[in-house]
C-alpha cells in the first residue's frame, strides 16, 4: 500500500528514510503534536529537540506506532506507518512497525528487570525469529539451529556495547550506564534501519556521555544506521547531529544544522536560554 | 556458559542434522539421546551432590508407586498405619500437576492473572465424557473408532489416546476464545473476568439438561445434552494395548499419568525456553516495552491462555477417564483456587515449583490430612472424649491452606522452588534506583553509590544462589546464577 506523499524536492525519495507530513497528535483538549513535517535522510543522525512537554516523545511514539496521528502521514523506507483512510488515521501496530526496522530506547529505562541480559537481547530479536509454538514444544532441529544462531547474534551485540561478560547477570543488576547501552544493544536485536534513542545520556556523567557519543557515531559508521535523538545535552546534541528539528509547544520552531539552529533566535529565546541557564 | 565441561546445552546442539522434517527431527532426537550419559557425566561435573540428590529423587517418584503397591501398603496396614498415598491419591496428585503446569504458563510466565482455570479442566473431562461413554446414545447418535467397548454400548467411543489430544484441543480453543476479550485487560480486572467464566462452563454443563432447540435440520426435544447434575457416566476407562487403565487399574493409571505429567514438563520446559517462553516473559516484566521489541502481544497471550488451557484438557481427560463418572460439582471455583495457591506454593513461574506445589498439596490435603483425623480420632475414642472423636481435622483444609498462604507470604513470599525473577522481585528493590538518584542529586558520588549498590547485590546473589544450590529447583539452562557463574 504504496501511499503518495507530498515531495518537498529537497533530497529524493530514496534518500529519505523517515518523511512525515502535517503529523498531528491530540489527547482531548491537549494539541501534543502540531502539524509536524519532519524527514529523516538515511545515515543521518538528526536531533529532535525543545523544551519539556514540547511533544518530542508523542512524535517518537507515532513514528513506532505507539500512538495513531490525530492527523497527517508517516512513510518509513517507502512503506506507510500512519496513513489517512476516510477521515481516520490508521497506523501500524507497534510490533509491525518493529518488523519494518525501527527500534527504540525508552527515556526511563524499560529493561525486562529480572531477565538475563542475554535474554533482553534475545527478545530484541525475537521480530526475526520465526520458529512456531510447535516447534518450539518439539525442539525441531530447525527451531534449536534458529536458537542457536540467534544466540550467537546476540553475543555479538552484547560484544559491541562490552556487555558479553556479563550475559547471565540479571538487567536490573547492571550499573546503570550499562542499563542504557543494554538498551541500545536490545534495540539494535531488532536489526533496525532506525534507531530512535530518548535522551540516551539522562543522568550519566562526562566521560560515559562521551563514550556514548562515540558510540552512536559507530553505530551509524559500522552499521549504516540512521539516528533519530532526543536529548537534552546541547553538548550532545550540537556534537553529533547532521540536522537539528526544535519542537515547542508542538511544533516547529526551527530545523537546520546544529550551527544554524544555535544562531535561531526563536530557539534561542524558547529553548537555549532556559537550557543554558539550567545547565549550569 | 564458558566453563571447561562442555555445557548441557552445548551437547544438546552439537551436530544438528542438515535434512528438516520429521526424518531430520528423529534422527536429531535419537542422536540427542545417545548423548543422555554425556549430558548426565556433565551435570555430576557441574554440582555432584545436586545431580546425584536429583537422580535419587526422580527415581522413588517413578519407583513410589511399584514399592507402595507391593511392600509399603501392606506394611502400612499391618504394622504401622502410615500417611501413604495410594493409587487414586497418586493419581489425583499427578492430575493437579498438570493443572499446575498449565496454570503456571498462564500466570508464571505471562504474568496473567487467571481465576478461571477450572473452565478448562472441565472442558476437558466433559470432552472425555462425550467422547468415551454411552451419553450420545440417547440422542441416536452411535460411532465406535478403535475402541475396545463392544458394539452392543451405544454412544461415542474414540480410543483414550486420541481423546487426551482431543481434550487438550478443546480447552485450548476455548482458552484463546476466553482469551481474546480479556487481552486488553490487567491484573485484578482479568482475574475477575476469567473468574467469571470459570463459574460459568460448570454451570452451563449443569444446566444443559433439556434443551428444546430447532435451527433448519437440527432439532432437539427436551435433549439431555450434558447430563446435568448427574454428570456423565459411565466413561470408558483408559485402554491401551489391552491394559485397563481405570479406577481398579491399581498401579497401571498411576505410570499413565506420570507419562502425561512428563509429557506436560516436557511442553513447559521447551516452551519456557524458547522464543515463546521469552516473550511471555517479556509481557510479564513490561508489555509495554515487550510491544515495542517486535513483540504481537495479541498473539503471544492468546498463545499463552491456549497452551495454559490445553493442559487441564489433559488433566480433564484424565480425571473423566479414570473415575469412569464426571459432574459439573467436581469444578468449582475452589479447584481454581486450589492450583493458583499449588503454583504461588510451589513458586511462581517454575515449572519444578509447580511440580512440587502440586504434588504436595494434594498429598496434604487427601492423605495427610485425613491420616490426622483418623489418628485424632482414635486418641479421642481411647480417652473417651467424644469432641474429640468425632472431629474431622481434614475438614479444616481450606483453614490449614489459607494459614500456610499467610504464613508462606510472610515469610518466604517466593515460594518452595521460587524462580530467581520472582525471588529477586520480592527480595531487594531495584538497585538501579538509588543509582539513578545518586546520578541526580550528587553526580561526583554516583560510583561510589554504584559501587556499593553492586556490592549489596553481588552479596545477595551469591546467599540466593547457595539457597538455589541447595533446592532441587534450577534447570541447567537458565541463566546460571551471578556469583556461581565462572564468567567472572
Amino acid at each position: 500500500m504504496q501511499r503518495t506523499v507530498p515531495n518537498t524536492g529537497e533530497v529524493a525519495d530514496a534518500d529519505i528514510l523517515v518523511r512525515a507530513r502535517g503529523v498531528t497528535k491530540r489527547f482531548g483538549g491537549l494539541l501534543a503534536v502540531n502539524k509536524v513535517d519532519f524527514d529523516i535522510p538515511r545515515g543521518s543522525i538528526v536531533s529532535l529537540i525543545g523544551p519539556n512537554g514540547a511533544g518530542k516523545t508523542t512524535f517518537f511514539n507515532m513514528i513506532t506506532g505507539f500512538y495513531t496521528p490525530t492527523g497527517g502521514e508517516i512513510v518509513f523506507d517507502g512503506k506507510p506507518v500512519a496513513w489517512r483512510r476516510g477521515s481516520k488515521v490508521r497506523s501500524l501496530a507497534p510490533h509491525r512497525v518493529t518488523a519494518l526496522g525501527i527500534g527504540r530506547t525508552f527515556q526511563n529505562i524499560r529493561l525486562f528487570s529480572t531477565m538475563s541480559v542475554l535474554d533482553n537481547v534475545l527478545v530484541g530479536l525475537h521480530v526475526h525469529l520465526r520458529s512456531h509454538w510447535w516447534d518450539a514444544i518439539f525442539r525441531t532441529p530447525s527451531q534449536l539451529r534458529e536458537e542457536h544462531d540467534a544466540r550467537e547474534r546476540a553475543r555479538e551485540l552484547l560484544d559491541l556495547v562490552g556487555l558479553r561478560e556479563r550475559e547471565n547477570t540479571w538487567a536490573r543488576n547492571l550499573p546503570y550506564g550499562d542499563q542504557r547501552r543494554l538498551e541500545i544493544a536490545r534495540a539494535m536485536g531488532t536489526n533496525p534501519k532506525l534507531l530512535l534513542l530518548d535522551e540516551p545520556t539522562a543522568g550519566m556523567n562526562n566521560a560515559e556521555t562521551r563514550d556514548l557519543t562515540n558510540f552512536i557515531r559507530r553505530l551509524r559508521s559500522e552499521f549504516g544506521l540512521s539516528v533519530l535523538l532526543i536529548e537534552h545535552d546541547m553538548r550532545v546534541v550540537m556534537g553529533i547531529s547532521d540536522r537539528v528539528t526544535v519542537l515547542d509547544y508542538g511544533e516547529v520552531i526551527a530545523e537546520g544544522s546544529p550551527d544554524e539552529v544555535r544562531k535561531n533566535s526563536r530557539v534561542v529565546e524558547a529553548y537555549l536560554g532556559r537550557g543554558a541557564a539550567g545547565e549550569g | 556458559m564458558s566453563g571447561n565441561q562442555p555445557a548441557i546445552e552445548e551437547l544438546e546442539t552439537l551436530e544438528l542434522p542438515q535434512s528438516g522434517g520429521f526424518a531430520g527431527w528423529l534422527q536429531h532426537v535419537t542422536q540427542t539421546a545417545a548423548r543422555w550419559p554425556a549430558m548426565y557425566r556433565a551435570a555430576l561435573a557441574r554440582n555432584r551432590r545436586r545431580t546425584i540428590g536429583l537422580t535419587i529423587l526422580a527415581l522413588v517418584i517413578v519407583l513410589y508407586p511399584l514399592i507402595f503397591r507391593y511392600v509399603l501398603s501392606g506394611f502400612s496396614r499391618n504394622v504401622i498405619p502410615l500417611p501413604l498415598p495410594d493409587d487414586t491419591i497418586m493419581v489425583f496428585m499427578l492430575i493437579f500437576a498438570a493443572l499446575a503446569l498449565g496454570l503456571n504458563i498462564v500466570i508464571g510466565f505471562a504474568g496473567l492473572l487467571d481465576l478461571g482455570y477450572v473452565a478448562f479442566y472441565a472442558l476437558g473431562a466433559y470432552t472425555a465424557a462425550f467422547l468415551a461413554s454411552p451419553h450420545w446414545g440417547a440422542l441416536g447418535i452411535n460411532f465406535h473408532f478403535a475402541t475396545a467397548a463392544p458394539d452392543t454400548i451405544p454412544g461415542i467411543h474414540i480410543p483414550f489416546w486420541i481423546i487426551v489430544f482431543l481434550a487438550a484441543g478443546v480447552a485450548a480453543v476455548f482458552g484463546a476464545l476466553l482469551g481474546a476479550p480479556t487481552l486488553r485487560l490487567r491484573g485484578d480486572y482479568l482475574a475477575i473476568v476469567t473468574l467469571g467464566f470459570g463459574e460459568i462452563v460448570p454451570i452451563i454443563f449443569k444446566n444443559l439438561v433439556n434443551v428444546n432447540f430447532e435451527l433448519g435440520p437440527i432439532k432437539l426435544d427436551n435433549a439431555n445434552l450434558t447430563g446435568g447434575p448427574l454428570g456423565i457416566n459411565p466413561i470408558d476407562a483408559p485402554d491401551i494395548l489391552g491394559l485397563k487403565f481405570g479406577a481398579s487399574g491399581g498401579i497401571a493409571p498411576v505410570y499413565l499419568a506420570m507419562l502425561i505429567v512428563l509429557m506436560c514438563l516436557v511442553i513447559a520446559r521447551n516452551l519456557e525456553r524458547s522464543r515463546m517462553g521469552r516473550a511471555w516473559m517479556a509481557i510479564r516484566e513490561d508489555e509495554l516495552a515487550a510491544e515495542m521489541m517486535g513483540v504481537n502481544t495479541v498473539r503471544t497471550k492468546l498463545l499463552a491462555f491456549a497452551l495454559g488451557a490445553s493442559f487441564a484438557g489433559f488433566a480433564g481427560a484424565l480425571q473423566a477417564s479414570y473415575q469412569g463418572a464426571t459432574t459439573s460439582d467436581f469444578f468449582k471455583f475452589s479447584t481454581s483456587i486450589i492450583v493458583v495457591i499449588m503454583i504461588i506454593l510451589g513458586g511462581m513461574g517454575n515449572i519444578w515449583g509447580a511440580l512440587a506445589g502440586a504434588l504436595v498439596l494434594v498429598y496434604v490435603d487427601k492423605s495427610l490430612l485425613p491420616y490426622i483425623s483418623q489418628r485424632t480420632q482414635e486418641i479421642g475414642r481411647a480417652l473417651n472424649w467424644e469432641d474429640l472423636a468425632s472431629f474431622n481435622v481434614a475438614s479444616l483444609n481450606f483453614f490449614i491452606f489459607g494459614l500456610i498462604l499467610v504464613v508462606m507470604m510472610r515469610l518466604r513470599p517466593e515460594g518452595f522452588l521460587p524462580s530467581r525473577q520472582r525471588a529477586a522481585e520480592l527480595h531487594h528493590a531495584p538497585p538501579t534506583e538509588a543509582i539513578a538518584t545518586a546520578a541526580l542529586l550528587e553526580p561526583d558520588n554516583v560510583d561510589a553509590v554504584e559501587a556499593e549498590v553492586q556490592a549489596d547485590i553481588e552479596a545477595a546473589e551469591s546467599a540466593a544462589s547457595l539457597e538455589a544450590t541447595s533446592d532441587a529447583a534450577q534447570a541447567e539452562d537458565d541463566p546460571s546464577a551471578p556469583g556461581r557463574g565462572d564468567g567472572r
